[in-house]
């Protein structure tokens, strides 16, 4: 094909020092050095040792912060929690992304309001949407959970394990609509318009072009915004969780890495704490691979 | 290389500006968790300390909260850019004793050449945080909880104040939901493990744990899970159920159920006076902790806040401004405005006696309160005080049980066995890293 030999004569004729490319890729690698590869490297040394937190007094306690977790009912849970929020988080955003993508892409009048409205809570603050949230569903003060209890559902996020996590889920599914929104819009622009006019004139509906046409051809974005999505369920989303609900009540919102943070931070179990980001770290990498591995032959990149 | 030259330059120009200010005044840098309107105050008590000499200046910064400040302070402690002084909570006292990074203030006081009076802090203070017959950490901000009530909502069902015992104040409560006068009888504070269990056994001198509740030494293992809390947790339980207790959950503060009159009565830290004089829009006062009606004589309570420590390496010339600001801190004249301004205990028992002689109490007798019930009667082993390594840890196990038995998970007995063991193994593990150090 004519692209790849074109690219590959590129290749050739720029890069022939490979200092230029070390060179080049040297910022990068350095970032990724000081925030990544150093971390890491020492997060996993900690989570062999038992350490009072000013480092006083350090014992080498082989896998006793991994057993201790893996025996821990408070750890299961979390686990579980985790992957329910993050299933229901990604499918949920991606599904009202991708209506709302292709209802804007209809939409002639106005369409650049629509697209800012729905751009809006992008630019709001992680801590501020989630104290927004927990009034908003506060069942003493909340308008929202006043609404619900005058239509008789006893709305408790305070006292009801499910309430609280499907409060979390909402107020992060919300958050990052608005990321897979763009990279659809995107994604939908770039179809070329005789394919979709063809199948209209064809006499195919909205639903049928939709599903029919547009998803397969946008299976790349669907694809790699699924990866994303899992990525923010299992790190971004913490401050939302701080905000709403701190991992209650009684651990029904305390998703893997709110429980890093308050083992390691408020509780200052070092030790446990770095077993469990390394344990989170190797769980989101695994998860990663899978997804390419596997989901990613489905997808089609030949428009 | 030009990164590091451009540092030190920039060092050195921050260092030139500096240079005036600090040509004759010793600077003592303090890390606090005081925001808001405490926040001022800790201000306003540094400016007049640093307006009353001129050798020193002490510089208070808020690190944000209690948790936020212990964590910077161990992150600035292993980078070695650590203040001198840090205000840690009660929670913390063994982490920070047995830390090997801090300077005990007796020693302080002794090597700076100024003759305290321990003897006069008052003796839930300084019984608090005294290890081997010396205290080891300034005391600062101390409270206790107490009682808040709703005059008018008691005085509409039939009641002149909240009764004395737990059981005569269940009748009450329900009787003021029950005639209207108010829509619930309690709302639950953040932190009610400390007032509604630690000091709910303090009070009735039930054991939490043994070795006189760690203060003997850290082989101390929990036992709440065998005492009266286990009646204690039920009833709040039923209440709850009843639409007796209120939680206010995240998004709102407690504090807000009771000063706004959606609920009768608030058990919260004496310190809240300066938010309540301020905020409550309602006719409030205070009174005791209730006590269980079968135990004769309640005991004190116990105290919480937080108290100032003094970390290694640094200079003498800057623990000697440390040492001033202490002894400017510890005067009574200090101590009597820091108590009437924020609502915490005086320190001393002359500051005591100085606001009493002025009259203060005759005028804020809910003021007195939180002194008078700190020093009734006798301590026991069970009223000390506690002390456990890992506390901020064993504590939100506690808190996630307690969760547990609110949201119906668990039922009262079975959350606090499990509350018992998690704390325990934590204990266990604080004692396997700090073997023969306490």
């Amino acid at each position: 094909m004519a692209g790849s030999r074109r690219e590959s004569g590129l290749k050739r004729a720029h890069f022939v020092e490979p200092r230029v490319a070390a060179l080049l890729l040297l910022p990068q690698l350095a970032i990724l050095l000081l925030f990544f590869f150093i971390p890491s490297i020492r997060a996993l040394a900690q989570s062999f040792l038992l350490a009072d937190p000013f480092g006083a007094r350090v014992q080498f306690v082989w896998f006793d912060n991994f057993t201790a977790l893996f025996r821990s009912a408070e750890y299961h849970e979390s686990i579980w929690v985790t992957v329910w929020f993050t299933l229901a988080q990604s499918i949920l955003t991606l599904a009202i992304a991708g209506v709302l993508a292709f209802a804007t892409d209809r939409v002639i009048r106005l369409r650049g309001t629509y697209k800012m409205v729905l751009l809006l809570p992008y630019a709001i603050a992680p801590a501020i949407a989630g104290i927004l949230w927990a009034f908003l569903f506060n069942p003493a003060v909340g308008p929202i959970a006043h609404a619900l209890h005058t239509i008789g559902i006893g709305w408790d996020p305070n006292l009801n394990a499910a309430d609280a996590l499907i409060l979390v889920t909402l107020a992060a599914t919300w958050k990052h609509i608005c990321y897979d929104y763009i990279f659809l819009v995107a994604a939908l622009l770039a179809l070329p318009p005789s394919l979709l006019e063809a199948a209209a004139v064809d006499g195919a509906g909205p639903l049928r072009r939709f599903f029919l046409i547009a998803l397969p051809m946008i299976s790349p974005t669907i694809f790699f915004l699924t990866v994303m999505n899992f990525v923010y369920g299992f790190f971004d989303t913490f401050a939302i969780i701080d905000a709403v609900t701190r991992g209650g009540p009684a651990g029904a919102t305390n998703i893997l890495v709110y429980k890093v943070y308050q083992d390691g931070f408020v509780n200052l179990d070092l030790g446990s704490s770095a077993a469990q980001s390394v344990i989170l770290m190797l769980s989101a990498l695994t998860l990663t691979l899978l997804q390419f591995r596997y989901v990613e032959r489905k997808v089609n990149y030949d428009v | 290389m030009t990164f590091g030259r451009n540092l030190l330059l920039g060092g050195v120009l921050l260092g030139l500006a500096a240079a005036p200010a600090s040509a004759q005044r010793v600077e003592v840098q303090w890390w606090h968790a005081m925001g808001g309107v405490l926040g001022e105050r800790v201000n306003e008590l540094v400016k007049g300390f640093n307006e009353a000499q001129d050798k020193y200046t002490v510089v208070a910064v808020n690190k944000g909260n209690y948790d936020e400040v212990i964590n910077g302070t161990i992150a600035a402690y292993r980078a070695k850019r650590h203040p001198h002084l840090v205000q840690i909570y009660e929670r913390g006292f063994m982490t920070m004793l047995l830390s090997d990074a801090v300077v005990p203030v007796h020693q302080l006081m002794k090597e700076q050449k100024y003759d305290v009076d321990w003897s006069d802090f008052i003796k839930p203070v300084a019984g608090f945080y005294t290890y081997k017959g010396n205290l080891m950490t300034m005391p600062f901000n101390s409270s206790t909880p107490i009682l808040w009530y709703n005059k008018d909502q008691f005085a509409k069902a039939g009641f002149e104040k909240p009764a004395a015992t737990w059981q005569e104040f269940e009748k009450q409560l329900y009787a003021i939901k029950a005639k209207g006068a108010a829509e619930c009888g309690t709302a639950l504070a953040n932190d009610y493990f400390w007032s509604l269990i630690e000091n709910y056994s303090a009070i009735n001198d039930q054991p939490f744990a043994t070795r006189s509740n760690g203060f003997e030494g850290i082989d101390t293992e929990f036992v709440y899970n065998k005492t009266k809390v286990v009646g204690q947790v039920t009833r709040l339980k039923k209440w709850l159920d009843d639409g007796v207790l209120q939680l206010a959950g995240t998004g709102l503060s407690p504090q807000q159920l009771f000063a706004s009159g959606k609920c009768a009565t608030y058990i919260s830290s004496t310190a809240d006076h300066g938010a309540m004089e301020r905020n409550a829009t309602i006719p409030w006062s205070a009174t005791f902790l209730p006590h269980e009606a079968d135990v004769a004589t309640p005991r004190n309570s116990t105290i919480g806040g937080a108290t100032i420590w003094v970390l290694k390496g640094h200079k003498a010339e800057e623990y000697a401004g440390v040492a001033a600001f202490f002894n400017h801190l510890a005067s009574p004249r200090t101590q009597v405005w820091w108590h009437k301004v924020t609502g915490y205990v005086p320190l001393t028992n002359a500051a005591y006696k100085m606001a009493r002689d002025e009259g203060y109490y005759t005028q804020n007798p809910t003021r007195e309160i939180a002194v008078l019930q700190l020093g009734r009667g006798t301590p026991t082993e069970n009223s000390m005080g506690f002390r456990f390594g890992n506390f901020t840890q064993t504590t939100f196990a506690l808190r996630q049980e307690m969760e547990a038995v609110m949201t119906g998970k668990k039922q009262p007995q079975q959350a606090l066995d499990d509350s018992v063991r998690r704390g325990n193994e934590i204990l266990r593990q604080f004692e396997k890293l700090n073997q023969g150090k306490y």
